[in-house]
């Protein structure tokens, strides 16, 4: 069928399941970059977005071993399959500490607001599914 | 479930901040403790001290508390010759804590703390959200 946009496997849910489950790797790391605000040292990361392809796949492309069979194991690189980039920064205390941490209040404030949305459109496509069924009234 | 690790993750920075915390209540509520008697030291200043961990359970990097440090730097001098612990020439030396130090130290570890929390109000909110899902 062309258009697939709705059902588990189209790309509308799709695509929204991958971009939750980027703001959810990406709440750990702004989460390790607060915790770790006083660490001399410590260089605070984030976390590349996804790229969502028209067919709904994306972001979760890790290079992996291919599986011949059903019963191996995977061996992959990160389990969320996200990269994890040097976010870019423009202030270092002598300690060597380059949090700032109202850049990433602001940024978890973000997160947080686009897993919102996320999260809304997930269960609206639900409800759309429950139309279509009949039940949704 | 990642949302539940960032939260622990937020959890150890509020740990560390209030051990930092106690530090420095230890070092503002002894700044007048002098010595002993004459020849001892008074209270030196303690300084607390951060260590990052990679915590393999959770994949991610966690702080913890250091060893806590002593200040190096030299006592204060005061001249009391009334008091016991003075030595021959009446001076008295009193510990090396600056209260301006301690409080500004104390505002930024307050300052940290309430980022910490902030954040894992902000997780929870978004684990609300997941839930809500089920509920439409």
């Amino acid at each position: 069928m062309a258009n697939s946009a709705l059902g588990t496997g189209g790309n509308l849910m799709q695509a929204l399941k991958t971009r939750m489950h980027f703001h959810q790797s990406r709440q750990k790391v702004l989460a390790e970059n607060v915790a770790n605000a006083d660490s001399p040292g410590f260089r605070p990361m984030d976390v590349k977005a996804p790229v969502i392809s028209a067919g709904g796949a994306g972001g979760v492309s890790g290079v992996s071993l291919a599986r011949t069979s059903a019963g191996h194991m995977g061996i992959g690189g990160r389990s969320d399959g996200f990269d994890s980039a040097r976010a870019r920064r423009f202030e270092t205390t002598p300690s060597g500490n380059a949090v700032n941490l109202e850049d990433e209040m602001m940024k978890v404030a973000q997160n947080q607001s686009d897993y919102q949305l996320a999260a809304s459109l997930y269960s609206k496509g639900l409800g759309l599914m429950k139309i279509a069924i009949g039940k949704g009234r | 479930m990642d949302l539940l690790k960032s939260i622990a993750v937020a959890t150890s920075g509020l740990r560390s901040q209030s051990g930092r915390m106690r530090v420095i209540a230890e070092n503002v509520a002894n700044a007048d403790s002098g010595p002993e008697r004459a020849g001892a030291d008074p209270y030196r200043r303690k300084i607390p001290t951060f260590q990052r961990r990679f915590d393999r359970e959770l994949e991610a990097q966690v702080v913890d508390m250091g060893r806590v440090q002593r200040d190096q730097s030299a006592f204060r001098v005061k001249y009391e010759p009334g008091n016991p612990a003075a030595d021959a020439a009446g001076n008295v030396r009193m510990p090396n804590v600056n209260s301006l130090i301690e409080t500004m130290d104390m505002r930024e570890a307050q300052r940290s703390y309430e980022a910490n929390l902030n954040l894992i109000s902000s997780t929870r909110r978004m684990i609300q959200r997941t839930i809500d899902i089920l509920r439409a």
